[in-house]
């Protein structure tokens, strides 16, 4: 497979951690909120704390029509962020070019803050299987995931984040989940989304240990935090978790984004909510919970700096 | 292994549901079960695609019925895009097919409620309802129109001696013309507007339907012929308004041209050809 070239400038990596500075939590927006979110005050940036929303990238894939008028209705208060679901950086990238022209489109449009993927695949044969599979973790998943970032970015002129995935269950690797992304990072210059509810899933149905896999990642790679709720599967319960986005952040979820914080230091953090959409309220209660774990860490460096000065 | 023998292995799973070929890549084959989590993913995410792109059908049909017809256009017509947005544009010709080759009931696709008259009712205009449905979205998500003819810039062209006739016009993008049954399109407005007095009728008449966007909602009414002609003539690269008004009095001479052009205005129709 030949490998194609890398054309934006990595000296300007990593766009994603100085795009991360200025944002606070966010929600993913859905369009039945759209009226409660444009009433909000808009003056006074820091009353919302930064607030920001993301959007599933392809779900605007639109030429025109409301869709597209409702997103430049919140940009033109908010900042926003891409998600890509549909991009299989994984496999199949024949696809690709004509995939990145239609992000790029919205890119150029709309001004993103972060643009973000995942490190899945989810074409094959020309068809698109609509979840995210996980790659095998082998040195030769891992240059085809290499490839398909390298096509991404190449195609939208820019670095992108890569998510974790949910694992349900072990597939035959040669190396652990935080070393294949790591390396893909330093090899193409994207940074690390890391969805704290992927892996919490994945520590419960495959046994392996979510404090050690955060330590593994160096903090400068990542550029976004997510959280959002699981659910167990409907037949064999607890012993299998759902990445359902169904549902509130759970109690351990929110503890693992505690230690995340901790260690990668603030991050935007993402309430994701894709299903069971509760009332925009309520949604902005469970983002105010992940703000004030950001507030409490920008509170405890402010502190040391304080504690180091007096120190000298 | 390779990832490619991994992934078609992983495709084949999916397509099949036999997990068997992948038990060589699982590193407990215990666990092999699990692999339906990803499955049932991809269906559902392509089933509620469905439902979202044609809800009159599901709405006829009821949730379970459509359902069960969705599993199998997805098993047929995967999607072939990395999106789900549009999904479906073969959805109208599969139920014609299905019902064509009696699959639609040789294999109980369609089960008959307490509230539902019959089977033979459930699939009565159930393509033509397909269509609108996805006319009414291809509608909804056309390009924005940029030069759009309104009545002030009429009146501004007047003031300037522009002779109407001879300007260059066209349909915007969101205007679409299908040809259903009159008792469809009859009943996917009851369908729609929740009227439950609608009754299901096939009926041989054709109507001709147009849909277009107006103020960011879809609209839709059915055409006379000489409306039909003149928005025939008006849509692909369009042409001068006195030919396509020309087109419409040749099939019916008594077409008020001036109370066509108010309300192709007022809709928002129309927008200026710039050669």
């Amino acid at each position: 497979m030949e490998k194609v070239r890398l054309k934006v400038n990595k000296a300007s990596f990593p766009q994603h951690i100085v795009a991360g500075e200025q944002l606070g939590a966010g929600l993913s927006l859905k369009p039945e909120h759209l009226n409660d979110i444009l009433a909000l005050p808009v003056e006074l940036p820091s009353t919302n704390n930064n607030l920001w929303f993301e959007v599933h990238t392809e779900n605007y894939f639109v030429a025109g029509g409301p869709r597209l008028n409702y997103l430049r209705a919140v940009r033109e208060n908010f900042d926003i962020s891409f998600h890509g679901v549909g991009g299989s950086l994984g496999s199949d990238h024949k696809a690709m070019l004509a995939h990145t022209k239609r992000v790029k489109a919205l890119i150029d449009e709309f001004q993103p803050v972060l643009v973000s993927e995942h490190a899945v695949w989810s074409k094959s044969d020309g068809k698109y299987f609509a979840d995210l599979m996980p790659l095998p973790r082998t040195q030769d998943a891992l240059e085809s995931l290499i490839n398909g970032i390298d096509c991404y970015q190449t195609g939208i002129g820019q670095s992108i984040l890569v998510e974790n995935p949910s694992n349900y269950l072990d597939f035959i690797s040669d190396m652990d989940e935080p070393q294949f992304l790591v390396e893909a990072a330093k090899r193409t210059g994207c940074g690390l989304l890391i969805d704290i509810n992927n892996l919490y899933i994945s520590s419960k149905n495959t046994g392996i240990d979510a404090l050690d896999y955060l330590k593994q990642i160096p903090a400068e790679l990542v550029g976004e935090i997510h959280i959002a709720g699981h659910d167990p599967d409907p037949a064999l319960g607890q012993s299998l978790l759902i990445d359902s986005h169904a549902a509130p952040v759970a109690t351990p979820v929110w503890g693992l984004l505690e230690q995340a914080i901790e260690i990668f230091g603030q991050r935007p953090v993402l309430v994701e909510r894709d299903a069971n959409i509760p009332s925009f309220e309520e949604l902005m209660i469970e983002r105010e919970t992940a703000q004030s774990y950001l507030n409490q860490s920008e509170l405890q460096s402010r502190l040391n700096i304080s504690h180091k000065e007096v120190v000298r | 292994m390779s990832t490619n023998q991994y992934i078609d292995a992983f495709t084949r799973y999916l397509r099949t549901g036999d997990p068997s070929e992948m038990e060589h890549f699982c590193e407990n084959p215990s666990h092999i079960k699990r692999l339906a989590v990803y499955r049932n993913g991809f269906y559902k995410g392509c089933v509620d695609a469905l439902i979202a792109n044609f809800p009159m059908c599901e709405k006829k049909v009821g949730s379970e019925n459509f359902r069960k017809m969705a599993r199998l256009y997805v098993d047929r017509f995967p999607p072939e895009q990395g999106t789900l947005v549009g999904y479906g544009l073969s959805f109208p010709g599969f139920v014609t097919d299905l019902i064509k080759d009696g699959e639609i009931e040789n294999k109980h696709i369609l089960e008959v409620t307490e509230n539902q008259q019959s089977a033979s009712n459930l699939y009565m205009n159930l393509v033509d309802i397909a269509h609108l449905d996805y006319a009414w979205l291809m509608s909804l998500m056309s390009a924005d129109s940029t030069e759009t003819l309104t009545i002030e810039y009429v009146t501004q062209l007047m003031e300037q001696g522009t002779e109407l006739t001879e300007l260059n016009v066209k349909v915007n993008s969101s205007v679409l013309l299908l040809s259903v049954s009159e008792g469809a399109f009859l009943e996917w407005i009851s369908l729609k507007t929740n009227n439950n007095d609608g009754v299901v009728t096939k009926s041989s008449a054709e109507d001709f339907i147009m849909l277009w966007r107006l103020q960011g909602a879809v609209q839709a009414r059915s055409l006379s012929i000489a409306e039909v002609a003149l928005m025939q003539a008006l849509q692909g690269t369009g042409r001068s308004l006195g030919e396509a008004f020309d087109a419409a009095i040749t099939v019916d001479e008594h077409f008020e041209v001036s109370d066509a052009f108010t309300a192709c205005l007022q809709n928002e129709l129309l927008e200026i050809q710039i050669n």
